[in-house]
């Protein structure tokens, strides 16, 4: 019972709308914008991820992960 | 990244290796979005194709030492990014001629295929190699006869439908 209370919120969460600018978004809109973001990613050249990767690499060592050996370009 | 793979040429030039392609996540970020990762993972050819017990990684091993880069553990630190180095068995050799030529700021260097990377993480078959699978199945064009085929002659079928089931529910 209590499980299916929580799916019911769960289920009207996800459709919430939010106005940004123009635009009245749902939440399953922010969902298909980042599946369009991360296959627009996936076309980036070999060269700008290895930079994506190295600002991650750079990020995770600030963060306190000091085992982390950051690559030289 | 840049002279690590002038490295790795090197290694192929020399006669050391019979050749080589990237393989593991750093594959996988040449097809998908970005992602952490940290060691370039390396799919050699040995050009001795002899069947043995033990393979002699010596030379290149010497080699390497030789022009001063440092061991940390498994990896060999090569101009600055951690290096795993693995002599391939049948379906990374398999791989590593298939693997797709590529240029790294004007080096020439070679990348296992989304086909090829998903039958090896397959086979892996850990939690990160099976969010790497999902990302390949989603975010690139995957030949699925091909990948259809490779998974057949590896035996990795079954295994195939279990991720499927357990990641899409068919």
């Amino acid at each position: 019972m209590r499980n299916s209370k929580n799916l019911k919120k769960n289920t009207m969460e996800d459709e919430q709308k939010f106005i940004i600018g123009k635009r009245i978004l749902k939440r399953s809109d922010f969902f298909k914008e980042e599946e369009t973001r991360k296959r627009k990613a996936a076309t980036f050249s070999f060269e700008e991820k290895i930079k994506i990767l190295i600002d991650l690499q750079k990020l995770a060592y600030k963060w306190g992960r000091k085992n982390i050996i950051i690559w030289k370009i | 990244m840049k002279k690590t793979l002038k490295v790795l040429n090197e290694l192929k030039q020399k006669g050391l290796i019979q050749d080589y392609a990237i393989g593991g996540a750093i594959a996988a970020l040449r097809w998908i979005e970005p992602f952490f990762t940290q060691d370039l993972d390396i799919f050699i050819l040995l050009k001795d194709k002899g069947k043995k017990e033990i393979i002699d990684l010596s030379p290149i091993y010497e080699y390497l030492k030789a022009k001063g880069y440092e061991w940390k553990g498994h990896w060999v630190v090569i101009e600055g990014v951690p290096v795993d180095i693995f002599p391939a068995d049948p379906l990374e050799k398999e791989a590593v001629e298939q693997a797709q030529e590529t240029e790294y700021e004007g080096i020439k260097t070679k990348v296992i295929i989304p086909e090829y990377l998903i039958a090896l993480f397959l086979r892996a078959g850990r939690s990160k190699d099976y969010r790497k699978i999902e990302m390949l199945l989603e975010q690139c064009q995957i030949n699925k006869e091909k990948l259809q085929k490779i998974l057949n002659r590896y035996g990795l079928n079954e295994k195939f439908k279990e991720f499927k089931e357990k990641h899409y529910g068919r």
